[in-house]
């Protein structure tokens, strides 16, 4: 008797069919390139010519006081740019929710533009704010603030300026798409229930808010350890961040696995954030 | 809106913050696209005078139009290939039949989150150990895994909103695979697949990560002209051709949300 | 136009047996209503039918053919489907165009021919060139209507296809559906959740329950001679009593009835129309003191919930016969009224 069940066998072989270019593009873009990485960063070349496995380009970089500097600033840096996008982020996903679908699409579009723009040319627009004869030099000139105090190139507070402004948007849409399924009548049902406004953002929409704002923070977190072109440029060669340092390994030192070796600890540190990220995202 | 407006103060407060946040986000922006019209050889803020003279200087730089044309050439195969991947992805992640659906979408989906910088040195690695060193097919692979995700996500978006029953209807209608896919499917994916096209190639475009690490010697595409220019002396005619730029992506944003709205995109 | 065998159908979603031995003759140019609450299975078997769905065990039988692993696009069917599947990116000509495209009925004339005469069928002429989202829940209905019958399908499968319209809509389409069998004289196979559609509309009625068959009979057979506990229940016109077992006879509430000539059933049916309110119990073969405990006016009838020491019953009572009811005292009714049922 007809013991298969033939609809469903189909249905598999139609998605497998539909799936397998991707699969494809996945194993030749993805895990083939990290694989090499992880590979890289193991292995050692011996006199002879042979390799074999090695921690030596793991041990080099938490032996070495250099990069554990680098480290910290890389993680440092991190922290306070989620929080600079949390303390604006939040609010400003409210508002949106709140506001004229006109003014909302304009504050979509004012946080989405950015990001859609090169990272090189908003780099650039903030050397020319930051930068010596640049904006905010000329406009806190009057006041008497001038010379090294107005540049803020080459400093982390540049540094976390320019990375706020690319990373804002992740924080805003994750908390908005929160706030969304949020329904309008609770936060009415508060105010009718006598609390005050601030009352109401602080104990109704705020906890219900909260897995919007972890999962908000953890992708900004995740994509700010990684960042490159924006540090680099704004903080120049005397602030490394890992990407920088991985970079200065493979096109300066030209020692592949010691960067792959970073490479590594980087994405190792990115998975243990982008995992719970990926399980708040889930459930709603 | 609703009754039960905010107090004065926050709404004071809200407009503080939106004043503040339209200037750090768009003044960046601005002051690049200022200093593009400046007469002078400096780049300093404010501009001097007000001139196209930078973009006629791009215009007839060589090494500026040959970037440039590496860059549309790249960000249009990786869009046409983006599209042709990553559209049936988005198909099977929404029927119910595929298995393992949402380990599959958290798998296609993760280049988005994870460090494209490791994609670039990656396929550096890889190419260097393997395949005797990085080319610009390099490129186009290393912007195609970060790519294919957009147009997963808004095939998706389109096809969540999509009755699945309509696949079935078709079918009970006489309509063979082929049919089912040209006729059915792929009509509803439409907009999407437009909207995962723009993403596509902006991001392509606008890539300077995977460009740095995975660029054949000799080969520039114009992000990548544009670093070096900052890395170096930067003058105003790498404002122009950033301006032009951000031209090229806020009409590309605006497409996207002609197609499916930006909203979609939260 | 053909007949359905449905053979023996069994079927398990992952160890859960959603279907057990179901068999079913639709003869040609019958309607027929699988009727059952959600999660009975009776979609599952037209998902079989269609072809969408693989039986486990069994066979289906199209004019006798086995099409039982014939994919669904191979059989010559139509399924209309609860949220009508209407192709949004199509005009209302170009669905109803669809399936004679797609099984490459005749050439173009023709076609627009067949879906002239569809349109005229559902009564939609006119809206041929509009979108689908342009058009009301009731329109989008009847295209999906015309849609269906166009290309003249062996057996016409209706899922649940007027559960999305009001009262009213309802109501009327009943009508038209009523009408376009007779005239069309297609196969039909209605799954729904709703009696009285099923009634209404249905030449024959198969009520299921847990995956199974439980009656299919004639909709006044079904009414008037419910066979099993479940059907006298789901068709909601009968009072299902419990019998008290008591040695050689069986009573209704305990100790208050003997009834002369027990079933041997565990459970009776008593509809509720047989039911009467008098003052004079002793006209009747069987009567019990009752109270009126609530009534619902139902237009022409008025329905009456009983209460016997405790036991719920529902009478209605025709409107002539209001001034008797409201002083009956007793509730009665004659030997003839009680249907012994299965379980």
């Amino acid at each position: 008797m007809a013991a298969v069940d033939w609809v469903r066998a189909q249905a598999r072989k139609e998605s497998l069919a539909l799936l397998a270019p991707g699969i494809l593009v996945l194993v030749i873009a993805f895990l083939f390139p990290v694989g090499t990485i992880l590979i890289t960063s193991v292995l050692e070349r011996t006199e002879d010519g042979a390799f074999e496995l090695t921690a030596s380009h793991f041990g080099k970089f938490f032996v070495d006081d250099y990069y554990l500097k680098v480290a910290w600033r890389t993680l440092r840096l991190a922290l306070v740019i989620t929080l600079a996008t949390v303390i604006f982020g939040v609010p400003l996903a409210y508002i949106m929710r709140r506001a004229h679908p006109a003014l909302r699409f304009a504050i979509l579009l004012t946080v989405i533009l950015p990001l859609m723009t090169s990272v090189v040319i908003r780099t650039f627009g903030w050397l020319v704010v930051l930068g010596n004869g640049g904006l905010l030099a000329s406009l806190v000139a009057p006041f008497g603030v001038t010379g090294r105090s107005a540049v803020l190139m080459h400093t982390e507070t540049g540094i976390v300026i320019a990375m706020t402004q690319v990373l804002l948007p992740f924080m805003v849409l994750t908390v908005l798409g929160v706030l969304q399924g949020i329904g309008r009548d609770l936060e009415e049902a508060g105010r009718t229930m006598g609390a005050g406004f601030w009352q109401v953002l602080r104990v109704v929409v705020l906890p219900l808010a909260v897995p919007g704002i972890v999962s908000g923070s953890l992708i900004v977190f995740a994509l700010s350890i990684s960042s490159f072109i924006t540090p680099s440029l704004v903080g120049g060669v005397r602030l490394p961040v890992m990407a920088g340092s991985i970079y200065q390994s493979i096109g300066g030192s030209f020692d592949w696995p010691f960067a792959a070796a970073q490479s590594t600890l980087l994405l190792a540190a990115t998975l243990l954030l982008i995992i719970p990220y990926a399980r708040l995202a889930r459930t709603p | 809106m609703t009754g039960l407006a905010p107090p004065a103060s926050a709404r004071l407060l809200a407009t503080a913050l939106l004043i503040f946040t339209a200037l750090v986000m768009l003044v960046p922006l601005g002051v690049v696209i200022a200093s593009s019209f400046s007469e002078s050889q400096f780049l300093v803020f404010p501009p001097r005078g007000f001139s196209f003279r930078w973009y006629g200087e791009i215009l007839g730089s060589q090494a500026y139009l040959s970037a440039a044309w590496t860059s549309l050439r790249v960000a249009v195969i990786v869009t046409a290939l983006s599209v042709l991947v990553g559209t049936p992805v988005a198909i099977a992640l929404a029927k119910s039949s595929t298995p393992g659906r949402a380990a599959l979408s958290g798998l296609f989906l993760s280049p988005l989150v994870l460090p494209t910088l490791i994609f670039g040195i990656g396929l550096l690695m890889a190419m260097s150990i393997w395949l005797g060193g990085p080319s610009i097919w390099g490129l186009v692979v290393g912007h195609l895994v970060i790519c294919v995700p957009y147009v997963i996500r808004t095939v998706s978006a389109v096809l969540s909103r999509a009755d699945p029953q309509l696949e079935e209807a078709a079918r009970t209608m006489g309509a063979n695979v082929w049919r089912r896919y040209i006729h059915v499917v792929l009509p509803q994916c439409r907009t999407g697949m437009a909207a995962g096209a723009f993403f596509a190639f902006n991001i392509s475009f606008d890539d300077a990560v995977i460009a740095l690490f995975v660029r054949a010697p000799g080969v520039e595409t114009l992000p990548i002209r544009i670093y070096g220019q900052l890395e170096f002396s930067p003058d105003p005619s790498v404002a122009a051709v950033s301006t032009l730029m951000i031209l090229v992506s806020a009409v590309l944003v605006l497409l996207v949300d002609r197609a499916i709205g930006l909203d979609r995109m939260a | 136009m053909a007949e359905l065998h449905i053979k023996q159908i069994g079927k398990s979603f992952g160890g859960v047996e959603v279907l057990r031995d179901i068999s079913l003759h639709v003869k040609d140019g019958c309607f027929t209503s699988l009727l059952g609450p959600s999660g009975c299975g009776k979609s599952t078997l037209m998902r079989i039918v269609a072809g969408l769905e693989s039986p486990s065990t069994g066979r289906v039988i199209i004019g006798g053919r086995d099409v039982t692993v014939l994919a669904p696009e191979r059989r010559n069917i139509s399924l209309m489907f609860q949220s009508y599947a209407l192709l949004p990116h199509l005009s209302v000509s170009e669905n109803i165009r669809f399936p004679l495209r797609m099984r490459r009925t005749g050439s173009r004339a023709e076609q627009d021919d067949l879906i002239a005469k569809a349109l005229t069928l559902v009564q939609l002429e006119g809206l041929q060139d509009r979108m689908p989202r342009a058009l009301s829940g009731g329109q989008q209905q009847r295209v999906a209507l015309a849609r269906a019958i166009v290309a003249q399908p062996e057996v016409l499968l209706l899922d649940e296809p007027l559960s999305n319209l009001d009262a009213r809509l309802r109501t009327e389409m009943q009508v038209e559906l009523i009408e376009l069998h007779r005239r069309l004289r297609l196969t039909t196979v209605f799954v729904t959740h709703d009696q009285d559609e099923a009634l209404t509309l249905s030449d024959r009625v198969a009520v299921m329950t847990n995956g199974r068959i439980e009656q299919e009979a004639p909709p006044s057979d079904l009414y008037d001679r419910p066979r099993t506990r479940f059907v006298a229940d789901f068709l909601g016109a009968a009072n299902v009593l419990e019998l008290a077992r008591e040695p050689g006879t069986l009573a209704i509430v305990e100790g208050q009835i003997r009834l002369p000539d027990p079933p041997r059933a565990r459970f009776i049916a008593l509809r509720q129309e047989d039911l009467e309110l008098t003052r004079n119990p002793e006209h009747f073969d069987h009567s019990l003191p009752v109270q009126i405990v609530a009534r619902v006016f139902l237009g022409g009838r008025t329905r009456y919930k009983l209460d016997v020491e405790g036991l719920t019953l529902f009478a209605i009572v025709p409107r002539g016969a209001y001034a008797d009811a409201e002083s009956g005292t007793h509730v009665a009714w004659n030997r003839g009224a009680i249907h012994p049922l299965s379980e």
